[in-house]
């Protein structure tokens, strides 16, 4: 489903004139296969953001490719990279990143307005997936009015909207409790399995990444399938 | 996106800073009103001077003069293209004299083709055209250039005639300006018809109007008693009419360059016009100035939302939204403030106008003294729809040049700093 060949990147530091290569991906090549939770974990600033930023279309790659069913999303421009994200791709972040002046209902249903959707059809998949999370009865919430947890939900369930076969999931719960970072994982786990969708989430925490059915570790730029022993 | 959620998305964001939008709205508003009140005082001073001149003149009238110009000449103009009437009217080059029962006057007489003069809207009031060459009309102020024989010695007021006129009998003599007699043949005209008054209150037609049958009959009496053969009894002026308006500089120019001197009212609105067009488009200029100080306000304004909404933008991006549609986003959102700074601005427009035109007459009447300004029929402001066109036209693109830096800014948000941002 993804393929990721020679993908190296890095970024510019220091004053103009005087600018450093620092190198924060080198050379990755893997795959992600359709329907796999796949974790990417590793420590602050080994590069597994950035890996999900070039994967996500938000960063163009310095060299290397990606494939995402069989087609060279890392040749795209801003548009086309746009338009690939909103039929291929749901994002859930660490910040939920809900939009402040939109009720739970609109928020959820901000992607297929993007998509140019009409009302009815709009209504009726947010009205579903409200009650798939359980929150039809915050529906007209907005963020500031919900919990943490309500507001990851709203945030996955604005990720599901567009029935997208891949999903990022970037620290997932890395703002929430440990009680309600089980429900998240729980319910990651049973979009997994009744709707077949690819997640691939980042994380620092191990426990968090034990959810995923393969789990690739990043250090310093490198990334490496638990129990291989060498880079890949 | 659909165009219905884009102008919600837009509405939304407004109704979430209403008092900046209001403040913006408010600017973009003083400058379109300003320039399109400015600029209405041009086309209202542009009115007030074209219908100045076309009260006073025939607007289809072109006055002709050629070195000869005799019956021949005119027949020939006649069988011209867009010739309606051509109008050759002779006048008597010695001093005249008239007399109706113990009345006299100084009255004109003017040969003219009533055929013509009728095509170009010559009416009577009262009695039918000449039918020949002993039969004239006068003018409807003829009356009252008749006075009384005695009264006009004494230093009572004088006596004008009152009676009726039709059917009456009107004694002619000529005579030289500088002899004090007037030549003894004595010829009788009788009136059978009155001018209808001139469309104009202020003038007066003291004229007797005949046609050219009478030539011949007064011809013999001039030639008799002036030897001079460079002087001759009538001298004539030509007035062509074109059927149309749209007309009047073809039929002009042709006569130009045949070698005749022209004048139409037309040539001298053509060189106001073109005059008025350049200094209203300095008053539009002027204007415009007015709305590009606004327009600060409404760059000011966009980035400061481009600004605030950064983080929002860049959830949209990582969304999905393509590049354009952010950038339409907040072109719409300044086309908005353009289209309802407009919007009111044309309506407080009118209303100043209205009330300049109700009150500035008021005031200028005061000033100057009735005498003065009393007679002067005065527009002080215009507000035509090309005006109004004009002026949205160029508030809402300097509305949308002022929105397009921002907007270009929006489109250029990286999604990955966008999404770092506090809430």
């Amino acid at each position: 489903m993804i393929h990721v060949q020679e993908l190296s990147h890095s970024f510019k530091i220091g004053k103009k004139g005087k600018e450093k290569q620092v190198p924060v991906l080198k050379e990755l090549s893997f795959s992600i296969e359709k329907g796999e939770i796949v974790s990417i974990v590793g420590r602050s600033g080994s590069g597994k953001s950035t890996l999900l930023h070039i994967m996500a279309g938000f960063l163009k790659p310095d060299t290397g490719t990606i494939q995402v069913d069989n087609v060279h999303t890392s040749a795209f421009n801003e548009a086309e990279s746009a338009q690939f994200r909103l039929t291929h791709f749901g994002f859930i972040f660490q910040n939920f990143q809900l939009m402040p002046g939109l009720t739970a209902f609109e928020n959820i249903e901000l992607p297929l307005k993007l998509k140019g959707e009409n009302k009815h059809i709009r209504k009726k998949k947010v009205k579903d997936l409200l009650q798939h999370v359980g929150l039809t009865d915050v529906q007209n919430h907005y963020p500031n009015e919900l919990s943490g947890g309500q507001q990851q939900r709203v945030s996955i369930a604005r990720a599901l909207v567009t029935d997208p076969p891949i999903i990022f999931a970037d620290e997932p719960t890395g703002s929430l409790d440990s009680e309600t970072e089980q429900d998240i994982l729980l319910l990651i786990q049973s979009l997994n399995k009744t709707r077949g969708i690819t997640f691939v989430i980042i994380t620092h925490d191990d426990t968090v990444a034990e959810t995923a059915n393969r789990i690739y570790r990043m250090h310093d730029g490198e990334l490496t399938e638990r129990g291989a022993s060498h880079a890949i | 996106m659909q165009f219905k959620d884009q102008l919600d998305f837009v509405r939304q964001h407004i109704k979430k800073n209403k008092l900046r939008v209001f403040m913006t709205i408010l600017a973009a508003t003083m400058g379109t009103a300003f320039l399109i009140v400015l600029a209405s005082v041009g086309f209202g001073i542009h009115d007030t001077m074209r219908s100045e001149i076309l009260d006073n003149r025939m607007v289809n009238q072109i006055e002709v003069y050629a070195e000869k110009m005799d019956q021949a000449e005119v027949e020939e103009l006649k069988k011209r293209d867009h010739i309606k009437a051509v109008v050759y009217r002779q006048s008597v080059s010695l001093q005249q004299k008239t007399g109706l029962d113990e009345f006299i006057g100084e009255n004109g007489l003017i040969v003219t083709d009533f055929k013509e003069e009728k095509k170009v809207g010559f009416e009577l009031k009262e009695g039918r055209l000449p039918e020949n060459a002993g039969e004239i009309v006068v003018g409807s102020d003829f009356a009252e250039s008749l006075f009384m024989e005695a009264s006009t010695e004494s230093e009572q007021e004088p006596v004008t005639y009152k009676g009726s006129l039709v059917g009456k009998q009107v004694t002619y003599k000529m005579g030289l300006y500088e002899e004090p007699e007037m030549f003894p043949e004595e010829t009788i005209f009788t009136i059978v018809g009155i001018a209808k008054e001139p469309a104009k209150d202020w003038m007066q037609d003291y004229n007797m109007y005949a046609d050219a049958a009478i030539i011949p009959t007064l011809n013999p009496i001039f030639e008799g008693h002036v030897d001079d053969e460079n002087s001759q009894l009538l001298y004539g002026n030509v007035n062509v009419y074109a059927d149309k308006l749209e007309n009047v500089t073809t039929v002009s120019k042709a006569l130009k360059d045949e070698g005749y001197s022209v004048y139409s009212i037309a040539d001298q609105l053509e060189q106001m016009d073109v005059f008025f067009l350049a200094f209203k488009a300095g008053l539009v200029f002027v204007g415009t100035i007015a709305i590009l100080i606004a327009s600060i306000g409404i760059f000011n304004t966009m980035t400061m939302a481009v600004t605030e909404r950064t983080r929002e933008i860049g959830v949209m991006k990582a969304l999905g939204a393509s590049p354009k549609l952010i950038q339409r986003l907040f072109l719409m959102e300044s086309a908005w403030i353009g289209i309802i700074g407009t919007l009111i601005a044309v309506v407080i427009s009118y209303g100043v106008s209205f009330i300049a035109n109700l009150v500035l007459p008021i005031i200028v009447t005061a000033a100057l003294g009735e005498e003065e300004f009393g007679d002067l029929s005065v527009t002080f402001s215009i507000i035509p729809w090309q005006l109004v066109i004009i002026a949205s036209a160029i508030s809402l693109t300097v509305a949308m040049i002022s929105g397009w830096r921002p907007a270009r800014k929006a489109t250029k948000i990286d999604v990955i700093q966008a999404l770092r941002q506090e809430l």
